[in-house]
């Protein structure tokens, strides 16, 4: 529904229509945000695999360092060779790739998510404004009904 | 003293209705869940086979099976990837058609449910004026 015209359409609704509408759209609403909510985490996820990976091509072999068994127990370790990474790509797959595509890789999904982001951005700001003008409509139409109650 | 026979009939008959209503309005709300589910599972192994496409013939693919990585072959894990995208779609497809004809009869059980009501209320009104 493009929201320019709806104004017009919303005002020949009635009350119960307009709070249809309203509960719907706040449904979409809240389904959209936490959609984002997901993007947003999934981004955080990567940008710390990428720093992850920066971190690690800047070690030189064999360089010592401690590994994590548990949150809380480490064991030492000496870096071995750094310039091959497994990548998990979902489903279970992984994926041998070299620091450089595996830098790449975190870099294109970034991109990805981003451009998500910004597209379903796009549509919550929609859905919102649209929701708050069955609302306020809404609002008008209460309004109106309680300022003559009895014609 | 008739009207008032067809009267309780009507109203049992409505509550049945209502009943059947709300789980018919259940299963769909399943199914809706179902389809989310196999969507978002259709978009990973999409995402998955863009990546396998971006390979180098000779790369090295593993597979998590339970706890360990098993070297699989890169064909092998295209085809997979494919047969499952295939097997989901199709899947979906189905839940698809399957939803539409619940919804459709979702629609002709309110119809049904509201005539009733209407009669209920043309009948109440006759009562109150007689």
């Amino acid at each position: 529904m493009a929201s320019s015209s709806s104004r017009g359409e919303m005002e020949k609704m009635g009350i119960d229509q307009l709070k249809a509408l309203k509960e719907q759209v706040d449904l979409e609403v809240n389904l959209l945000q936490d959609s984002l909510n997901n993007i947003r985490t999934a981004t955080v996820r990567l940008d710390s695999a990428a720093a992850a990976l920066n971190d690690l091509s800047l070690r030189p072999q064999g360089k010592k360092m401690l590994v994590p068994l548990t949150a809380s127990l480490y064991v030492p370790g000496t870096l071995d060779e750094a310039d091959k990474v497994l990548v998990d790509i979902g489903t279970g797959y992984f994926i041998e790739k070299t620091m450089e595509d595996g830098k790449d890789y975190c870099q294109r999904k970034t991109n990805l998510l981003k451009s998500n982001f910004d597209q379903l951005f796009e549509v919550l700001a929609k859905k919102k404004s649209l929701a708050d003008e069955a609302g306020m409509v809404m609002q008008a139409k209460f309004k109106q009904l309680q300022a003559a109650p009895t014609s | 003293m008739s009207s008032s026979f067809a009267l309780r009939d009507l109203q049992r008959d409505l509550e049945n209705k209502a009943n059947d209503l709300g789980k018919h309005q259940k299963e769909i709300a399943k199914n809706h869940q179902l389809r989310k589910k196999y969507t978002i599972q259709l978009g990973e192994n999409e995402l998955v086979l863009k990546e396998l496409d971006l390979l180098e013939e000779d790369a090295n693919v593993y597979k998590l099976i339970g706890p360990v990585l098993v070297k699989q072959d890169l064909a092998e894990a295209n085809a997979n990837v494919r047969k499952r995208i295939e097997y989901i779609s199709a899947e979906l497809k189905r839940l698809d058609r399957f939803i539409q004809g619940l919804e459709g009869e979702q629609n002709s059980k309110r119809e049904a449910m509201m005539k009733i009501q209407q009669r209920l209320q043309s009948i109440q009104a006759g009562k109150a004026k007689a």
